[in-house]
């Protein structure tokens, strides 16, 4: 399984169309946090083509050094906190891309996103795409492709999450979903049928 | 997570080394009015350069030094030295501070000992050591003397301020001081207000200090003065500088094996600044282990970095840096630590260290926060050592890496 077939993008690539849909949401020369911003390769991309005044949050060394050295401000050290150490409302936009699956407890940071911020955008690979279900079905066991590349006991994501789960979830708690776009397997085709079902990556805009 | 990339491998060239270094000194000619409101008639920094001004004299890094630092932070003197300056494994030719780029500067503070005008320097309307009469002196004004000395080297701007500890006190002084003039800031195992822990320190190294005889109320011939207290002073200050964990790396338990006892019955002469007991004085039969002669390695080892403190320090100017350290409180004196800020420029990159438990993790963090609050671009790195505080001297590839990504 650690070979992906050829026809299948490479999630680095599949990365950029998530870039890309996020950058198309993203207001010009607004205030962003990245939290999990990993390298900063998103952030980069950002101040170049629309000129935020970006911040990533990571809680690796080397992650941060990365992006001192792209030129992107970053943070070391655990995102609630982080937040918690500003006003409401001081930042335009939290992103959260592909982080939320690896906090342990999800609800409360975009509880405070939405409070440091006056929107909040989210993206995940959906854990319900048929093919993830089809892989638990045949082998009754985790995942494993180009997404999840790891077995259980070296995983991340530590929690997935589907569009059913994540919609139940802005359901149950108010949140107001203000734009969404749903990929298919290739990341990059609109999903509009069953997205549970059909969606392999989901984005959100969130809003109070 | 945008973990695709995989990061470069840090460029392998060989670092090279300052080499032959020289002080010189720069003499300010001009009345210097302190914080205090105090005044000089004019002061002397003495200082080192490495790597050369650029024509258009904007690749200047300034390097700020610790408590105990001085000017000589890079290369050597003489062939014959032992010791290189105190950050030379960050800077030089291909090094992290990279003296083929930069012009790299650094100053013995105002206040100090080692060539700059301090409590040691003679007063020129007395003909004696200032002493006690030496204006106090603040953070501010180590760095405003700093730019008279960078005004007369017709610097135009800084590229970059670096600096741990004090050091790093100065480096956010800068850019608040000088915003227009500092492009980026570097700050390493410092904080933004000296807590009631680092106070509490500093009062007991200057009690050692004034409680000694030798101390005379400042008043002191040189190589004289209090010498005992200022041992002290820095053994304590000593064991702040590292860690549980690396002195009990370093020594654990080890012990230190006696002394051969002279045997013509007079007790030793000794010159040391802390003359050491012997057996024959606590009433106990030599070789015995009940006594309060140095036992342990850490013992001794604090013991000798007591007395090669005095032979190059100042107790004087102790007392004086040590103060300034203390009266170092940015949100007091702009109302709030964003207040302070708020004119800041500069890009700044703050690193703390896990162990530091003198300014500990946090208090670097609430720098890069209050700077992230204020609008300003402000990274924050850690690095998790078991060195304690000193750690920003440590030979690490990772630190030296940020440190040359920042300044790339």
């Amino acid at each position: 399984m650690s070979n992906a077939p050829a026809s299948s993008p490479k999630p680095a690539v599949k990365r950029t169309v998530d870039m890309q849909i996020i950058a198309d949401w993203v207001e010009p020369r607004s205030r962003v946090l990245d939290l999990g911003c990993g390298r900063g390769v998103l952030l980069e991309s950002l101040m170049q083509s629309k000129d935020v005044f970006g911040i990533g949050v990571d809680l690796e060394f080397e992650k941060i050094s990365a992006c001192v050295k792209r030129g992107v401000t970053a943070y070391q050290g655990d995102m609630m906190e982080f937040m918690r150490a500003f006003p409401d409302a001081h930042f335009d936009r939290v992103i959260c891309s592909r982080t939320l699956e690896e906090v342990p407890d999800p609800a409360a940071v975009i509880a405070e996103a939405l409070r440091v911020a006056k929107s909040v955008t989210v993206g995940f690979v959906n854990h319900g795409y048929w093919k993830n279900r089809l892989d638990a079905f045949r082998y009754g066991r985790k995942p494993r492709n180009d997404v999840y590349k790891t077995a259980w006991h070296e995983s991340r994501p530590a929690n997935p999450a589907s569009v059913a789960d994540f919609e139940e979830f802005c359901a149950l708690k108010n949140i107001r979903i203000a734009r969404r776009a749903l990929l298919r397997g290739d990341w990059k085709t609109p999903c509009n049928f069953r997205p549970n079902l059909f969606a392999g990556y989901a984005l959100y805009d969130l809003a109070r | 997570m945008n973990d695709a990339e995989t990061l470069e491998s840090p460029a392998r060239t060989e670092p090279g080394e300052v080499g032959l270094v020289e002080p010189r000194d720069f003499v300010s000619l001009e009345s210097f009015l302190f914080e205090s409101g105090q005044t000089l008639a004019g002061f002397t920094l003495r200082y080192e350069t490495y790597g050369r001004l650029n024509a258009a004299r904007d690749n200047v890094v300034l390097i700020c030094h610790a408590l105990s630092g001085d000017h000589h932070c890079a290369g050597i003197h003489a062939i014959t030295d032992r010791k290189t300056g105190w950050w030379n494994n960050l800077i030089g030719p291909g090094k992290a501070v990279d003296t083929t780029r930069y012009f790299v500067i650094c100053s013995n503070c105002l206040g100090g000992c080692q060539g700059s005008t301090g409590p040691s320097s003679i007063d020129p309307a007395t003909g004696r050591p200032f002493g006690v009469t030496f204006p106090f002196v603040t953070i501010r004004d180590m760095v405003r003397a700093q730019k008279r000395l960078l005004d007369s080297l017709g610097v135009k701007s800084l590229f970059a301020v670096i600096g741990g500890s004090m050091g790093g006190m100065q480096v956010l002084q800068w850019g608040i001081e000088y915003p227009g003039y500092v492009r980026r800031l570097l700050a390493m195992a410092t904080t933004a207000r000296e807590s009631a822990q680092g106070i509490g320190f500093n009062e007991v190294g200057r009690q050692a200090i004034m409680q000694d005889p030798g101390w005379n109320h400042g008043d002191y011939p040189k190589n004289g003065g209090p010498r005992v207290g200022l041992a002290i002073a820095r053994m304590m200050a000593h064991i702040t500088y590292v860690s549980d964990a690396s002195m009990d790396r370093k020594f654990g338990r080890k012990r230190r094996l006696p002394k051969p006892q002279k045997t013509d019955g007079a007790p030793p002469e000794s010159t040391d600044a802390l003359p050491v007991s012997t057996a024959s004085q606590s009433g106990l039969a030599a070789g015995s282990t009940y006594n309060f002669d140095v036992q342990f390695e850490v013992e001794s080892y604090l013991r000798y970095q007591g007395e090669s403190f005095i032979n190059r320090f100042d107790a004087n100017s102790y007392l004086y840096i040590t103060r300034a350290i203390d009266h170092f409180d940015l949100a007091a004196a702009y109302g709030s630590l964003e207040k302070a800020f708020e004119h800041v420029d500069a890009e700044t990159l703050v690193v703390g260290f896990t162990s530091d438990w003198l300014f500990p993790p946090q208090q670097n963090r609430d720098i890069a926060l209050a700077l992230l609050r204020a609008g300003k671009r402000a990274s924050y790195a850690e690095l998790d050592t078991d060195l304690g505080h000193d750690s920003f001297l440590l030979e690490s590839e990772e630190l030296y890496a940020l440190v040359r990504g920042f300044l790339a």
